[in-house]
C-alpha cells in the first residue's frame, strides 16, 4: 500500500499548532484519510468524479471560447473547522449580516450615512451597484437583505473577510452537492467525525422565502435564471429542484395587471417571490438597464407596489462595494453601536487624496481592485505586472483612482489538498453562506471552500482553475438531530405546481422527444445501410441507390443521394460518416443530438438523476464517435454507432419509468410518437414505395424490419420469404409492435387527451386530437391488398396514404405548438439609450 | 404665471406591437418656483395598468402598460402649472465666489453640499474631460461670483454655438459637440453641466417647457413647440440656479419644468419595451404652452 502523508511547513497551515503538532480537530481526519493509502484514495477521488459528472455539476468558465462542459472540481480531503472556533466566526458573520442589511436600508432610503459623513457621498453615487430606480423599495418587514454571503481566508489564526456577496451570491448548492459527494464516497470517515449538517440551511432558505409573501398562503416561489448559458446553471436547477420551486427565465415571466405571472403552457400562474440569480441591473428593461434581455419589463414596478418579493432585492449589488470595507467599523459604530467583531481585509480607496498617496508611494505590495465588478475588470497584484502594464495602471488610478481599491496581499492559511500521490498545502478561501430567518440571520455551518491550483497564485477563482472542498465543522460530540425532521430529500412540490409547468419547460420537452426519436431512427437506418453496403454478398445497384436515397430523404440532407453521380453511390463512406458526425449539418446525427442535449439543459430540473446520467452518456458516445471516426472510419462503422443507440434506448426506457407522470412527460412522450409515426411512415415509403424485383424486395423488406427491429418477430412470425403484405401489417397495423404506426398514433391519441383541456368547450375535438384521430382511422382502414398494388413501377396508393398521414402530424406539431407553446416576441426599446445604470 | 401645457407624444410603428411596457416624465413637477395644479392623461390604446409616484430625484414618474395589439400610439399630456421667477437676488455679483463655492461643495458637512455632490459625477450621458473644462475654466477665476461666471459661460455658449436640430442625436458626444459647435437645447444643458462638473461646481440637467409667445418688442425665443432643456447650477449659500444656454438668459417664470436629474437620460420624456413594432418607428412630438 502506497502511504501518503502531509508534512506541511508550519507557516500559514491551518493544521498546525503552534508547537508543531497537528490540530487536534484535524487528526482523526488526516488519520483516516493516511491509513486508507494514495491508491484507495484516488479511486474514491474518481468515484467523486463520475458522480459529480452524472449529477451533471458544472460550472461554465467564461473564457473557454464555446461554453463547454466543465466539470466541478472537488478535492476529497475536507477543510476541517472545529466547532469552537466556527461559534466565534458564526457569531461574526450573523453581526455581518445584520449590519449589511442596516447599511442597506440606509442606502435606499435615508442616507444618514452620508448627511453625517461616516461615507463620503461618491463612495455611494459613483458605484454602479447604486440602483436609483430602486430608491425607497423595501421588502416588507426589517430585514432587507435576505442572503448575504462573505469570502473569508485564515489569515495569521483569524478569520478575515475579503469581500461580501449582496447580489445573488452562488456556492451553496455547489456546497450542497460536495457534501452529498462526500458522504457517499467517504461514508464511514464522514459519518464518525459528527460534522453539522447541512440541511437546516436549506429548510430555513426555504421557510424565508415562502414567508417573505405575506398575502397568500401558499405562495409560488420561482428560481429566476440567467438560463444554461450561465456559469452557474447547474447550481440554479439543483436548488430549484431541492428547494421545490420552479426554474424560470426572464422569457416565462411576464408582468400584466401590476403582477408578475408564470406563462404556464395552459394559463397564467400568479408569481408572488422571487430567488433572483440574474443580476439587478438585468431585472427590469423599463426602468435598468434598457438593452437587457434578461430581465422581466415592469419588474421594479411591481415590487414597488409590494406585489412581488425579490430576493435579494434589486439594488443590493451596491453593498459589494468593496470602498465600505474601508468606512466599516465607523458604519459598525453608527449602526450598531460597536465595530464589527469580525475583520475585514485593510482596504485603502484611491478617491482618497491620503490613501492613493500612501498606495502610490509603495505600490507594488498592494492588490488593486475595481469597486465594481465589471466584465474585463480584475483585481490585479501591482507585484505581478510587467513595466508596461503597471504604467498603465498607475496612469489609470491617478485619473480615475475613485473607481478602485487597494487591499494587501493576504497570507491564506494553507489547507492540505490531494494531488498527485500526496498531500500538498495550498491556500484556501472559504465562503460562508448566511439567510435571513426568525428576525436574525443563520449562517451554513462550514461553506464552500476554494483552494488554489497552485501554491503561488494570488487570485482564488473558478476562473482560474481552483478546485473545491467540502467543509466540515466538526463537533466533540455527535450532533443533536433532534431538532426536526430534516428533508434528505428534495421538498416535494406542490401539486399545482407539477401542473403548471413554464410553456418554454414542456416545448423542451416535447422537442426533446422528437430530437431523440429522430436521431433514433436515423443511427437505426445507418446502421441497416452500413450492414447491408458492407455484407458479404453484395447487394445489387437498384438497392444500393434506394438505401442511400432512403438515408438522405429521412434525414434530410443537402446534398442528396438522390440523383447523385455514380461515384458518390459507389463510395457513399465519407458522406455519410458526415451525416453522422459533422454538427454543422442541419439533420445529421449529431445536428439533432445536440439539439436534444439543448432542450434537456432546458428542462434539467424535470429529468430524474438517472435521466442526467443517461444524457451524459448520449454526450460521451457522441464523443467516442469522433475518436472512433477519426482515421476515415473504422472497420465496422455500424458498430461505432452502437452506444449511441444504446443511450438513446435507455434515454427513453428511462422516461418510460422513471418520470412523474405529469405533463411534462405527456409532452415529450407526444414528442416521441409524433416523429416516430413521421420516421416509420417515411422509411415505409422510401423503401417499399418503388417496385423491385424479387430479390431486391426482400433485401429491402429485411432492411425495413431490420431498421425497426422487427426481423425476428417476423421471421418467428412468418417463417417464410419476406412478403410486402405480411410486413406492412406488422410495421403499420400490428399494436403489439411497439414499432408500428398505429401503435404510435393509439399512443399519441392517449396523451392528447390526456392533456387539460379548456372547460368551456367539451365535446368538440381539437385539431390536435382530430389530427390524430384521421391518422389512425386512415391506418387501421389499410386494406394490405391496395397498399401492395404496384402500378407504373410504384406503389401510388402506400405513397398517398403515408404521405398523408405526415401531413396530419405536422398540422397536429403545428397545433400543439400554438395551443401550448409561448410565441414571444423579442422585445426592443422605445428609445435605443447606449447609456445605462 | 398660470399656464396649460399640452404634450402629444406619438409613434408609429413599422408592424404591430403586442404589448408595451412605458415610463414617462412628462408631468410636470413641483418645485421651490413652481406648482404643477392638476395634470390629466390619455394613452391610446386604452392602458391595462398605470401609476403615478416620485421618482429618486423627486419627479413625477407615470408608468402604463398595453396589453393589446396596436401600431399606433398617442400619449397625451395636459397639464395646469403656476410658475414664478427664480427667487434668489438677481444681483448676480455679490455671491459666493469660485473658489469658495468649490471648497465648501468639496469639504462642506451640511447636508446640501454632501447630497449636491452627487450631481459631480460623470452620468450615463455626461463624462468631462480636459477640453470641456478647459473650455470654461478662464471664466471661473478665483475671486469671481459663481453665479456671475455661470451666466458668462451661458453666453458663451449661447454666443459660439449655432442651434442646428439637424446636428446631433441624442448619442452625439459631448466631444463632438464642442468640437462642431453645433447642436440643440439638450446637448448645449449637457455641455454647460459637463464644463461646470469638470470645475467642481454640481450642476443638473432640467427639462421643461418654454413659453414661446414673444413679448412685445423682444425676439421670439427659440425652444418652441417641443420640449426644452436647460441647467440648474449649484452654489453654497444660495442652493440651485437655473440656466438656459440655448436662450442665453437666467430661467424665469416662462420656463414651466417636467423633471431634473444628472442628465437627460434620468428624465427622458418616454421610454419603455415594446414587443414587436418592427424596425425604426416615426415620432412626432408636438408641444402647447397656453397662458391662461
Amino acid at each position: 500500500m502506497k502511504k501518503f502523508t502531509y508534512r506541511p511547513e508550519a507557516q500559514y497551515n491551518d493544521t498546525i499548532s503552534a508547537d508543531g503538532s497537528i490540530q487536534p480537530h484535524w487528526q482523526y481526519v488526516l488519520k483516516g484519510l493516511s491509513a486508507m493509502g494514495a491508491d484507495a484514495f484516488r479511486e474514491r477521488q474518481n468515484k467523486a468524479e463520475r458522480i459529480l459528472r452524472d449529477d451533471g455539476a458544472t460550472y461554465n468558465v467564461y473564457s473557454e471560447q464555446q461554453s463547454q462542459d466543465q466539470s466541478w472540481k472537488l478535492d476529497l480531503v475536507p477543510s476541517v473547522i472545529a466547532s469552537s472556533e466556527w461559534a466565534k466566526i458564526e457569531s461574526g458573520l450573523i453581526e455581518r449580516a445584520e449590519l449589511f442589511n442596516l447599511l442597506l436600508r440606509d442606502l435606499y432610503g435615508s442616507k444618514e450615512l452620508l448627511r453625517t459623513g461616516v461615507i463620503p457621498p461618491e463612495a455611494l453615487f459613483l458605484h454602479r451597484g447604486f440602483l436609483r430606480p430602486c430608491h425607497g423599495v423595501f421588502l416588507p418587514g426589517e430585514q432587507q437583505l435576505i442572503l448575504h454571503a462573505t469570502d473569508l481566508v485564515k489569515n495569521e489564526g483569524e478569520y478575515c473577510v475579503l469581500t461580501d456577496r449582496t447580489q445573488s451570491p452562488s456556492g451553496a448548492g455547489y456546497a450542497l452537492e460536495n457534501r452529498t459527494v462526500m458522504s457517499r464516497v467517504l461514508p464511514s470517515l464522514y459519518r464518525d467525525s459528527n460534522v453539522h449538517r447541512l440541511a437546516t440551511y436549506f429548510q430555513k432558505l426555504r421557510t424565508t422565502l415562502t414567508s417573505l409573501c405575506t398575502t397568500q398562503d401558499q405562495p409560488r416561489v420561482v428560481v429566476l435564471t440567467p438560463g444554461p448559458h450561465n456559469e452557474a446553471y447547474f447550481e440554479h436547477a439543483y436548488l430549484a429542484n431541492y428547494l421545490g420551486f420552479h426554474l424560470v427565465q426572464s422569457g416565462d415571466l411576464i408582468v400584466r395587471n401590476g403582477y408578475v405571472w408564470m406563462k404556464s403552457f395552459d394559463s397564467l400562474s400568479r408569481v408572488d417571490v422571487i430567488l433572483r440569480r440574474v443580476d439587478d441591473s438585468y431585472c427590469d428593461p423599463v426602468e435598468l438597464r434598457g438593452d437587457s434581455q434578461l430581465g422581466v419589463p415592469n419588474l421594479l414596478e411591481v415590487a414597488r407596489a409590494g406585489r412581488v418579493v425579490i430576493a435579494n432585492p434589486l439594488g443590493s449589488g451596491v453593498l459589494e462595494n468593496p470602498v465600505f470595507l474601508k468606512y466599516l467599523p465607523a458604519i459598525s459604530q453608527a449602526l450598531l453601536g460597536r465595530e464589527p467583531r469580525l475583520r475585514s481585509v485593510e482596504t485603502l480607496w484611491l478617491g482618497d487624496e491620503h490613501d492613493l498617496h500612501r498606495v502610490l508611494n509603495n505600490v507594488d505590495q498592494w492588490v488593486i481592485k475595481p469597486i465594481y465588478r465589471g466584465s474585463g475588470q480584475r483585481s490585479q497584484l501591482v507585484a505581478e505586472l510587467d513595466a508596461s502594464a503597471k504604467n498603465d495602471l498607475l496612469a489609470t488610478l491617478k485619473d480615475q483612482g475613485h473607481n478602485y481599491v487597494a487591499q494587501p496581499l493576504l497570507n491564506a492559511g494553507h489547507l492540505p489538498c490531494f494531488v498527485g500521490e500526496q498531500l500538498v498545502p495550498r491556500p484556501g478561501i472559504l465562503r460562508s453562506f448566511s439567510v435571513a430567518y426568525e428576525r436574525s440571520y443563520s449562517v451554513m455551518p462550514g461553506g464552500l471552500t476554494r483552494v488554489a491550483a497552485e501554491l503561488s497564485r494570488f487570485t482564488i477563482s473558478n476562473q482560474a482553475g481552483a478546485f473545491s472542498k467540502d467543509t466540515w465543522v466538526v463537533a466533540s460530540e455527535p450532533e443533536r438531530t433532534s431538532i426536526a425532521p430534516l428533508p434528505g430529500q428534495p421538498t416535494s412540490m406542490r401539486d399545482a405546481d407539477t401542473i403548471s409547468l413554464p410553456s418554454r419547460v414542456v416545448e423542451n420537452l416535447f422537442w426533446m422527444g422528437r430530437y431523440a426519436e429522430r436521431a433514433e431512427a436515423s443511427m437505426r437506418l445507418l446502421r441497416t445501410v452500413f450492414i447491408l453496403l458492407n455484407a458479404e454478398e453484395p447487394v445489387s445497384p437498384r438497392v444500393r441507390e434506394i438505401l442511400l436515397v432512403a438515408v438522405s430523404e429521412i434525414m434530410d440532407l443537402v446534398p442528396s443521394f438522390k440523383g447523385a453521380k455514380p461515384e458518390l453511390i459507389q463510395n457513399p463512406g465519407d458522406e455519410l460518416l458526415r451525416a453522422i458526425s459533422d454538427g454543422t449539418r442541419l439533420g445529421s446525427v449529431r445536428s439533432n443530438l445536440n439539439a436534444m442535449l439543448y432542450c434537456s439543459d432546458e428542462s434539467k430540473e424535470l429529468l430524474s438523476s438517472d435521466t442526467l446520467r443517461v444524457i451524459n452518456d448520449v454526450r460521451d458516445a457522441l464523443q467516442a464517435l469522433d475518436n472512433d471516426f477519426k482515421d476515415g472510419g473504422s472497420s465496422a462503422p455500424e458498430e461505432a454507432l452502437d452506444p449511441l443507440v444504446t443511450a438513446l434506448m435507455a434515454l427513453s426506457g428511462l422516461s418510460q419509468e422513471s418520470m412523474l407522470r405529469g405533463v411534462g412527460w405527456r409532452f415529450m412522450q407526444i414528442g416521441r410518437r409524433l416523429e416516430r409515426s413521421v420516421q416509420t411512415s417515411c422509411l415505409i415509403e422510401q423503401l417499399l414505395g418503388d417496385e423491385a424485383n424479387e430479390q431486391d424486395q426482400s433485401i429491402l423488406i429485411q432492411a425495413l424490419l431490420m431498421t425497426l427491429e422487427n426481423l425476428i418477430s417476423y421471421r418467428r412470425r412468418y417463417r417464410a420469404r419476406m412478403g410486402v403484405q405480411s410486413s406492412l401489417d406488422l410495421v403499420m397495423l400490428d399494436t403489439s409492435n411497439p414499432r408500428s404506426l398505429l401503435f404510435q398514433l393509439n399512443e399519441m391519441t392517449e396523451h392528447l387527451q390526456a392533456l387539460p383541456h379548456k372547460t368551456e368547450v367539451r365535446h368538440e375535438i381539437a385539431l390536435e386530437e382530430r389530427c390524430a384521430l384521421e391518422a389512425r382511422t386512415l391506418v387501421q382502414l389499410s386494406q394490405l391488398k391496395a397498399l401492395s398494388t404496384r402500378t407504373n413501377g410504384e406503389r401510388a396508393h402506400l405513397k398517398k396514404q403515408l404521405a398523408k398521414l405526415r401531413d396530419l402530424m405536422a398540422v397536429a406539431s403545428q397545433a400543439v405548438s400554438d395551443k401550448y407553446f409561448d410565441h414571444k416576441t423579442s422585445s426592443q426599446q422605445l428609445v435605443r439609450s447606449a447609456a445605462g445604470e | 404665471m398660470l399656464y396649460r401645457v399640452c404634450h402629444i407624444t406619438e409613434y408609429l410603428y413599422a408592424q404591430p406591437v403586442s404589448q408595451c411596457y412605458n415610463l414617462a416624465h412628462i408631468i410636470p413637477r413641483t418645485s421651490h418656483r413652481q406648482k404643477c395644479m392638476s395634470t390629466d392623461i390619455s394613452v391610446t390604446p386604452n392602458v391595462a395598468s398605470k401609476s403615478i409616484r416620485d421618482d429618486y430625484f423627486g419627479n413625477r414618474a407615470y408608468h402604463f402598460e398595453i396589453q393589446r395589439a396596436h401600431e399606433k400610439l398617442i400619449l397625451k399630456a395636459t397639464s395646469k402649472v403656476e410658475t414664478r421667477a427664480q427667487l434668489f437676488n438677481a444681483k448676480l455679483d455679490a455671491g459666493t465666489t469660485c473658489e469658495d463655492a468649490i471648497r465648501q461643495v468639496k469639504y462642506g458637512s451640511e447636508s446640501d453640499c454632501i447630497f449636491a455632490r452627487e450631481f459631480l459625477l460623470d452620468s450615463p450621458m455626461i463624462k468631462v474631460n480636459e477640453a470641456l473644462r478647459a473650455y470654461a475654466a478662464p471664466l471661473f477665476t478665483p475671486k469671481k461670483p459663481l453665479l456671475q461666471a455661470a451666466l458668462e459661460l451661458t453666453q458663451k455658449i449661447f454666443k459660439e454655438f449655432t442651434y442646428c436640430s439637424e446636428a446631433t442625436t441624442i448619442a452625439t458626444p459631448l466631444d463632438e459637440v464642442l468640437k462642431n459647435k453645433k447642436g440643440v437645447c439638450q446637448d448645449f444643458a449637457h455641455l454647460q453641466i459637463a464644463c461646470l462638473r469638470a470645475l467642481g461646481i454640481p450642476a443638473k440637467y432640467v427639462s421643461g417647457y418654454l413659453e414661446t409667445l414673444p413679448p412685445p418688442g423682444q425676439e421670439k425665443l427659440v425652444g418652441s413647440d417641443a420640449s426644452h432643456a436647460w441647467l440648474s447650477v449649484f452654489c453654497p449659500g444660495q442652493g440651485w440656479v437655473e440656466f438656459d444656454p440655448t436662450n442665453n438668459c437666467i430661467v424665469g417664470d416662462q420656463h414651466i419644468l417636467t423633471a431634473w436629474g444628472r442628465d437627460y437620460y434620468d428624465v427622458t420624456p418616454l421610454k419603455g419595451v415594446i414587443f414587436g413594432g418592427g424596425e425604426s418607428p416615426v415620432m412626432n412630438v408636438s408641444v402647447d404652452v397656453a397662458r391662461l
